[in-house]
Parts: C-alpha cells; structure tokens; sequence
C-alpha cells in the first residue's frame, strides 16, 4: 500500500441518516463526536452532506416514507462509499420487520457493507464498524484504481490505433 | 527582487506557504479540540482530507461549477504570487476579490437552495470585510506612499495598530470561525457555498480558501518589518499567532450571530479604528501633537 492510499484511509466523513429509528441509535451516534469517544481523532468528520461523505452512517428500519430519500441520498454520496446499518433495526428491520408501514433492513432498498448489532448498539461496537467499514472502503478504492487502470489501458489503444490511421 | 537573495526568499516563501497553511489549518483543528476536552485529529489532517477529495469520483452540477471553483482557486493563487512577489498591494486585494466572487457565482450555478442560501451569506461576508481590507491597505499606502510590498518600511505597527487590531473581524470571517461564520453556519446550512461542491473540485474549492487565507495573513505580516531577518520573521510569526489564537479563543467561547450584526459590526468597528489611525496619522504629520 502506498503512502498516499495510506494517507486516503485517513479521512473518512461521515453521513448520518435515521431512517425511522426510535432515536436510541441516533444518540449513540451522536455520542462519538463527543469528548469521550472523540473520532475526530481519526478524521473523522460529521459533514451532513452526502455530497462530501465517504461512510454512512444509517439508522432505523426504513419506512415507506424515507424509502425514496435513502435512495436519493446513497446516489448523491460520490464513490468510493461505504454504507454501515447501525443496530438491530437498521440491520434487519426487528421488531418492525413485518409492519405495514416498514420496509425492513437498510439492505431492501440498498446495499449494505457492515452490520453493527445491538439495540441501541454502543458507541464502542459503532467504532468497530467504523473501522471495519474503513478496511471495506480501502477495498473499493482499490477495486475503483483497478477499473481505472484498466479503462485506461482499454481506452488508449483505439486512441493510438486512430493516430496512426490518421497519420498516413 | 533587487538580489538573488531576495529571489531566493520569494522562492522560498512561494513554496512552503502552502504548507504552512495547511500546518496552521490542522493546528487549529488540534488546539479547537484540545479546548473542548478532546483528542483531535493529527495536525497534518487537512493534507489528508485533500488527498482524500482528489481521489473520489468526479461528479459536478453542470460545467459552470465546476469552471467557477477552479477558477476561484487560480485567482487566489494569482493574488498571492503578487503579494509575495512584492506586487501592488491593490492588484492583490481585487483579484483576491474576484476570485471570492467566483466561488458565489459557483455556488449560484447550482440549483440548490442551500446553495443559494450560502452564496447570498458569502455576498453579505464580502460586504463586511472588502471594505475594512481596503481601508487597512488604504492606510498603509496613505502612511508609506506606495502599494507595493517591497516598498514598504519597518514601523507599521507603531503607528498603524488600530488599523491591524480593525482586521480582527476580518481573519474571524475569513477563518470561517464563530460568531461570524455566516456562510459555512455548519448546524444551520450545512456548508454553505460548497454543499453543492465534491470530490476535487471540493478540493480546488478548499485550496482556493487557504490561499485567501494566505494573502490575509500575508497582507497583516507587512505590518512588521525590521532590517535583521531574523528579528523580522519572528515579528511576523508573532502577529500571525497572535491573530489565530485571538480567533480561535472567540470562535470557542461565542455562538453564531445573525448577518446583519455580522455587517454592522465589522463596518463600523474597522472603518471607526482605521479612519481614527488616519486621522491621529494626519495631525501628527500637521504638527498638532508637538
């Protein structure tokens, strides 16, 4: 790994969103940003923005209603992202799973990288999702690198090919 | 520009100030958390961040955004090449304005209403600052006789303190700090001007402002000048320091306030200091104190 891939993982800046959470989980998120937990010692950042986040944060199980902005805020976050469900009902929608009004998980409307378990799941185990989603991002910036490299490689023999047709 | 050594310091100066920007970005985020009980991140965490920025995807609103971020950061960039150059104080000063202006025209090319919201705040910013930076610039070229940087002699402090204390308000709204940080009002609108903005043209958008920054900070330097070197970068460091740990200090001890405070209190604090300096400026030239 170079130094500045190193330097990349660094930096992470969160999104956070309730989905239809009770607000327990939501609190204990909030709590890393105070100074007991602290994450900013990590780099990281509560933009509540998803057009500058790298991992979101996401809580609750979805309703019908957050359905359609969870999908608009996942397209508008610029990739490479990772999205981490926190606690029970983000993960799999309990004890809400069947009501009329819920979805379910986080992972029925998009896809999910972490799972962090827990009703209301502790700042702690949020922090080791956190740094579990951290690996999975360094993962995706690899795999993007990879694409890119490739596309390049793809891209640039027709380009020479067609240079040297146009040259007679 | 007159000696090689002079190139060389010019030269020097060129290259590390972007860092030391950057340095004294990440030493506000350390000291800011240090003051509220925290960790904080490691100082060299705006590198980071940018490194960061420059390899995510390229998404933009439409070209205009785009256009207008980078030019904002070539602008500031231009301006602050003139001020270490030992240009015209005034050439600086407007082209650092043209290139603020670029990042509200940015931020009005996308249609988004926190956008908006931010770019009409960075408006009524400029409103309070340009005219105080003015002055201040004003003043020096009253006292000295000329704009340029290399022209300017060794005594500013000493009879210029009150305009140098009237950019207080300025390094606070130009550092985005509390109670003046209108635009970027984070619990409010977000980020202001650069909600819209992401991935490197973030980035662009983010070295634009530490060049702003640099040619604030630059500008307040001139304020002290002494024929041994070492004496005179000291000084200057001093005045830096003693200009962001001032903001740092207000910006953890103060809340938001509204715009309208924000514009009547720079205005009337900065233009009361500096035409006051002048004018005791004036009379001591007249003979009046003698």
């Amino acid at each position: 790994m170079t130094l500045k891939e190193k330097m990349r993982m660094k930096s992470p800046w969160i999104l956070h969103f309730d989905t239809g959470s009770c607000n327990g989980c939501d609190l204990e998120v909030w709590a890393l940003l105070t100074p007991k937990y602290d994450v900013e010692r990590f780099g990281m950042v509560n933009k509540a923005n998803p057009k500058h986040a790298d991992i979101l944060l996401l809580t609750g199980p979805v309703t019908k209603k957050t359905e359609d902005r969870l999908m608009t805020l996942y397209n508008q976050t610029p990739g490479p992202k990772v999205v981490v469900a926190c606690g029970d009902c983000a993960s799999n929608g309990v004890p809400f799973f069947d009501c009329y009004n819920v979805d379910g998980g986080i992972d029925r409307v998009i896809p999910v990288d972490v799972y962090v378990p827990g009703c209301a799941c502790r700042p702690e185990a949020i922090i080791d999702g956190v740094v579990l989603a951290i690996s999975k991002w360094k993962e995706k910036v690899a795999a993007t690198e990879m694409v890119a490299a490739e596309e390049n490689k793809a891209g640039a023999p027709p380009e020479t090919s067609a240079s040297q047709e146009a040259k007679p | 520009m007159t000696s090689t050594s002079d190139a060389m310091v010019m030269l020097v100066l060129l290259f590390l100030s972007p860092f030391a920007i950057g340095l004294l970005m990440g030493l506000d985020r350390k000291l800011t958390a240090r003051m509220q009980n925290r960790v904080g991140p490691p100082i060299l965490q705006p590198f980071y961040d940018l490194i960061k920025l420059f390899g995510k995807e390229r998404r933009v609103m439409n070209n205009s955004q785009a256009v207008f971020g980078v030019a904002a950061m070539l602008l500031q960039l231009a301006a602050f090449v003139i001020l270490v150059t030992g240009g015209d104080l005034l050439i600086v000063f407007f082209v650092s304005g043209a290139g603020s202006f670029s990042l509200v025209l940015g931020a009005f090319s996308a249609r988004s209403p926190f956008s908006y919201f931010g770019a009409q705040r960075e408006l009524l910013q400029i409103l309070a600052y340009e005219p105080i930076l003015f002055m201040a610039i004003f003043a020096i070229g009253y006292r000295e006789g000329t704009f340029l940087t290399n022209g300017i002699g060794q005594d500013l402090v000493v009879v210029l303190p009150l305009a140098l204390l009237a950019l207080l308000p300025v390094v606070l709204i130009k550092m985005e700090k509390s109670p003046y940080d209108i635009a970027v009002a984070h619990t409010e609108i977000i980020s202001g001007p650069y909600v819209e903005y992401s991935g490197r043209y973030l980035a662009y958008t983010e070295i634009a402002h530490w060049f702003e920054l640099g040619i604030l900070f630059g500008i307040m330097t001139l304020f002290f000048q002494d024929p041994n070197i070492y004496l005179s970068i000291a000084g200057k460091i001093v005045i830096v320091f003693v200009f962001f740990l001032a903001a740092l200090i207000i910006d953890n001890s103060t809340a938001r306030l509204t715009r309208g405070r924000m514009v009547r209190f720079t205005l009337a604090f900065g233009m009361t200091l500096i035409v006051a300096n002048i004018l005791i400026l004036f009379l001591a030239d007249k003979g009046v104190f003698r």
